[in-house]
């Protein structure tokens, strides 16, 4: 990144030449949607021209057009610019890099390419934002259809349809709630760093995963996909041509995700400040780091499984296709290759957030940091070896369920002992009551629980009777609603003065914590019950024996949207009218605080020098940097980055 | 407990306090709750199991929510004390954060004492687990054969020992092992009578197989647990277990010859 040369200025008041920036002046997210439609039609008319009355039409004629927006997209949102610049032997110049990472543009750089990765993380928590809302909202109708036996809300398709498209749409969403936003706003500047390693791929990653977005809701307008989120063939094989757009979101989103995990991986290991040695580094930026790093391997499983659903439904393979060879075991199984290492792809770096909530708001050092690390890595070590517990009862190696049942229940070693960090970090603090905390609390409840039905469903001869039930959709939902998104809620609640530059009313927040608290124990223990009682998942009309237990989860869905858009509320009326927040409005010790906020475009005007870890609560040493570091609230003092004095600190 | 207060470098106490003993207490009445909840809710919540394997469900389920009550307990107990006696009173609203709580970084004998406890947990989950597992792998010389096949959106039974009858119902006798050879015609469906505490994937052109013991004489509803297609939630079949007798009418009733209707039920009582 050529910033790290800047100018002894703030960057953001540059003046930049007329033609600065290149192509980058021209393009928005506007260019990007014509670009998108232009092409994606160009690919519609040739391939209906060329294809007309051919057996593979219309998923052929679905899937290059596709590919034609996604490419269309990208093209005008100006992705590839920089790489094919670089191809025709002229590489951007400075100016054109500054242009890029949005200075002077204002407000508008956020629907541009921009390469600031604070721009870029803004940019996820609002996509994200967007999809919990389409995914809630779908999962409302569902909710609607069952609140009778026989309801005529919907029908049995679009009941189909829905189920998936909440379901895909919810794991996009909790796999980048917290590595999108997150990861990328608050973990450089939490290891010293000006920018992520690859600020053009971190642009892409994000730009890419918008593309995505529209195919996946075309897939309503495509006949819906009827076969689930997981889309087990054969079924999906036979799905209508949304199947196709389905498939192509996929292999979008697994190229964001793992250009985003590697990006993640090279900025921890290589742009660290001066003396933040890996024992140092903040417990979010680990699990930022392992969670990359099972993405980086999970991710290509699904690009594989994905493509050979395209090419079976395309081009007449048969992969999956048992009356020509093939078998739906094979897709099972490269499914939950990538799909059981994605739960903790979801898991680790919200738990890793809700740590850093912990430790401020009880005032004292995180409990055993380097056990929380060897537990994290631990769960993403075992995490790639149990995928066939999602197969007990498909009758696939029956000699093989004895191994999976052991690595399963193994995982809950590991996942125990971020449990004891948890209660040992709150042991004797002196707890700071104000709303992140509340969802740290609500993660504790909420996870054991989750992880207690959890060793149910590891154990075959229970699994036997509950696999496909509803209990399976409350345990995830438990652990992955209750747990996860509740730990990247305290973890939003936490870096929202940093994000914003605002302070949040807690009194609204926590008028929705509660709301949300209270509505998840109803919603889920209402499905429990259902599971128990013995109702599959997925069905849009039931027996009118589990009446009771299905009413009872529509109401606490209900209050569930309700607190989630109280929380919203909150959000929005933060952002627009909440009081200006100070550099460190908790008073925390790691380097995402000692910045000013906003923070500036190179992040730190004089470089870190980190002498221990940020948690140094309750000890003597009264701050973790060296002392000649700027105090982040006073008037910006403009500092050459080579006049620093090196002070005390380890080097690398 | 006393407040880590105003002294800006409290000395790091013993790692057990008085607070123990309160936390204890809030963990002894949360455990109880606990295993008195594993211990009666499953009985009221799930179906009437029919099967010895459905019993084996249900203690299963009893036996694990006893194990994790205390667990649990412990880390709720910690939590709902840490709001009761380490809150930091009056700051809830403060914009200054109330004094830092002692320094207490980690503790190698709490970690080691959790790692084993919850090392023991395992070991015996795993140990209960694998042992129903491979009780339920053995097999009886009388067994039952019933041929299901799942197809878009029905299911069909057929019984080789009585001509392969095919039924749109699945009756099975009691006290009699059954095992189920499962397949389909078309996508992935799941065979699931839950009564009967087990269930297999029917896959086309793979014949998978489980087992069961019916126990209790009753109805139940098999159902798919597999998300199939358009009608989905449509997809189930009535079943009973009755007497052998009965059983015998019953295959009568779908055709089969008398002597052989009562060869194929009969053979249970033959051998107990």
């Amino acid at each position: 990144m050529t910033t790290t040369d800047a100018p002894p200025m703030l960057l953001e008041d540059t003046p930049l030449g007329k033609g600065a920036g290149g192509l980058y002046r021209r393009q928005n997210a506007l260019t990007g949607l014509v670009g998108g439609v232009f092409l994606g039609f160009i690919g519609w008319v040739v391939s209906h021209r060329l294809l007309q009355g051919s057996n593979w039409g219309s998923d052929m004629v679905v899937t290059v057009t596709m590919v034609g927006w996604v490419l269309g997209f990208n093209i005008g949102m100006g992705t590839f610019n920089a790489p094919i610049r670089w191809m025709l032997g002229h590489d951007q110049s400075y100016e054109d890099e500054l242009y890029a990472a949005g200075v002077t543009q204002g407000k508008s750089r956020y629907w541009k390419f921009c390469t600031d990765h604070k721009v870029v993380g803004t940019q996820y928590l609002i996509l994200v934002m967007v999809l919990f809302g389409v995914g809630g909202t779908l999962a409302m109708m569902m909710r609607t259809q069952l609140i009778t036996p026989h309801s005529s809300f919907l029908s049995a398709n679009s009941y189909n349809a829905i189920v998936s498209i909440h379901g895909m749409v919810m794991i996009i969403a909790t796999i980048i709630m917290v590595t999108g936003p997150f990861t990328n706003f608050i973990m450089p500047i939490m290891i010293g760093a000006k920018d992520m390693a690859f600020p053009r791929l971190n642009a892409m990653s994000f730009w890419v995963v918008v593309s995505a977005v529209p195919p996946l809701l075309a897939t309503f307008f495509l006949g819906g996909v009827d076969a689930g989120w997981t889309t087990y063939a054969p079924l999906s094989v036979q799905a209508p041509a949304a199947m196709d757009a389905f498939s192509m979101t996929m292999i979008v989103f697994v190229i964001s995700v793992t250009i985003s995990g590697i990006n993640t991986i090279v900025t921890i290991l290589t742009m660290r400040a001066k003396g933040m040695t890996l024992g140092r580094m903040p417990i979010f930026t680990w699990a930022s780091m392992v969670g990359a790093a099972l993405s980086v391997y999970a991710m290509p499983a699904l690009l594989i499984t994905f493509t050979a659903m395209i090419t079976d439904r395309v081009t007449g393979t048969s992969f999956f296709v048992a009356a020509q060879g093939g078998t739906g075991w094979l897709w099972e199984n490269a499914f939950w290759i990538f799909g059981h290492p994605e739960v903790y792809i979801i898991l680790i770096p919200p738990v890793g957030a809700m740590l850093e909530v912990a430790s401020t708001f009880a005032r004292k050092p995180l409990f055993g940091y380097k056990v929380t690390i060897a537990a994290f890595t631990a769960v993403a070590g075992l995490s790639v070896m149990v995928w066939a517990h999602h197969m007990f009862t498909t009758g696939w190696a029956p000699d093989l369920a004895g191994p999976f049942m052991v690595t399963t229940e193994l995982i809950s070693i590991p996942t125990g002992i971020i449990f004891l960090c948890i209660i040992g970090t709150i042991w004797r603090g002196s707890i700071w009551t104000r709303l992140p905390m509340f969802f740290v609390y609500l993660f504790l409840w909420d996870f054991i629980i989750g992880g207690v039905t959890g060793i149910y469903l590891s154990d075959v001869p229970a699994d036997n009777f509950f696999h496909g039930d509803m209990f399976v959709t409350a345990h995830f939902h438990y652990t992955l609603l209750g747990g996860a998104m509740i730990a990247a809620v305290a973890g939003l609640c936490y870096w929202f003065p940093k994000i914003s530059g605002k302070m949040l009313n807690e009194r609204i927040g926590k008028t929705a914590f509660w709301i949300i608290a209270i509505a998840i124990q109803i919603t889920y223990f209402g499905q429990f019950w259902e599971g128990f009682q013995g109702m599959p998942r997925r069905v849009a009309f039931y027996d009118p024996i589990f009446l009771h237990a299905n009413q009872m989860t529509t109401v606490g869905a209900y209050f569930l949207m309700l607190g989630f858009l109280v929380l919203l509320y909150c959000l929005i009326d933060g952002w627009r009218h909440g009081k200006p927040a100070p550099a460190n409005p908790w008073h925390a010790k790691s380097l995402e605080w000692k910045v000013p906020t906003p923070v500036p475009l190179v992040n730190f005007l004089v470089d870190p020098v980190v002498t221990t870890d940020p948690y140094g609560y309750g000890e003597p040493e009264p701050d973790n940097l060296s002392t000649d570091f700027p105090d982040p609230d006073r008037e910006l003092v403009p500092t050459l980055s080579s006049d620093r004095p090196v002070t005390g600190g380890e080097v690398l | 407990m006393e407040e880590s207060g105003s002294d800006p470098l409290p000395v790091v106490k013993p790692f057990f306090s008085r607070a123990g003993g309160k936390i204890f207490i809030i963990w002894l009445v949360m455990t109880i709750i606990g295993v008195l909840i594993g211990a009666y809710a499953p009985h009221h919540l799930l179906p009437t199991l029919l099967s010895t394997e459905g019993t084996k469900v249900w203690e299963t389920i009893v036996l694990f929510t006893i194990l994790a009550a205390p667990v649990a307990a412990f880390v709720y107990a910690v939590g709902l004390y840490s709001l009761l006696g380490w809150r930091a009173r009056g700051f809830g609203n403060s914009d200054e954060p109330p004094p830092d709580g002692p320094s207490l970084r980690g503790d190698a004998p709490m970690t080691a004492v959790w790692l084993g406890v919850s090392a023991v947990l395992v070991i015996v989950l795993l140990v209960w687990g694998l042992g129903e597992y491979n009780a339920a792998q053995t097999s009886h010389p009388d067994t039952l054969q019933v041929d299901v096949t799942g197809q878009q959106w029905l299911w069909t039974f057929s019984y080789p020992g009585a001509g392969n009858v095919e039924t749109r119902s699945l009756v099975l006798p009691i006290n009699r092992p059954v095992q189920f050879n499962v397949t389909s015609e078309d996508v992935t469906h799941g065979f699931w009578p839950a009564a009967l505490g087990v269930q297999v994937d029917a896959n086309p052109n793979v014949v998978t197989v489980i087992g069961s013991t019916p126990d209790k004489l009753g109805t139940f509803t098999v159902r798919c647990s597999q998300l199939c297609g358009l009608y989905h939630s449509f997809m189930y079949a009535s079943g009973a277990v009755v007497t052998p007798q009965k059983f015998a009418a019953w295959l009568q009733t779908q055709g089969v010859p008398a002597p052989q209707a009562a060869q194929a039920a009969d053979v249970k009582a033959s051998t107990s």
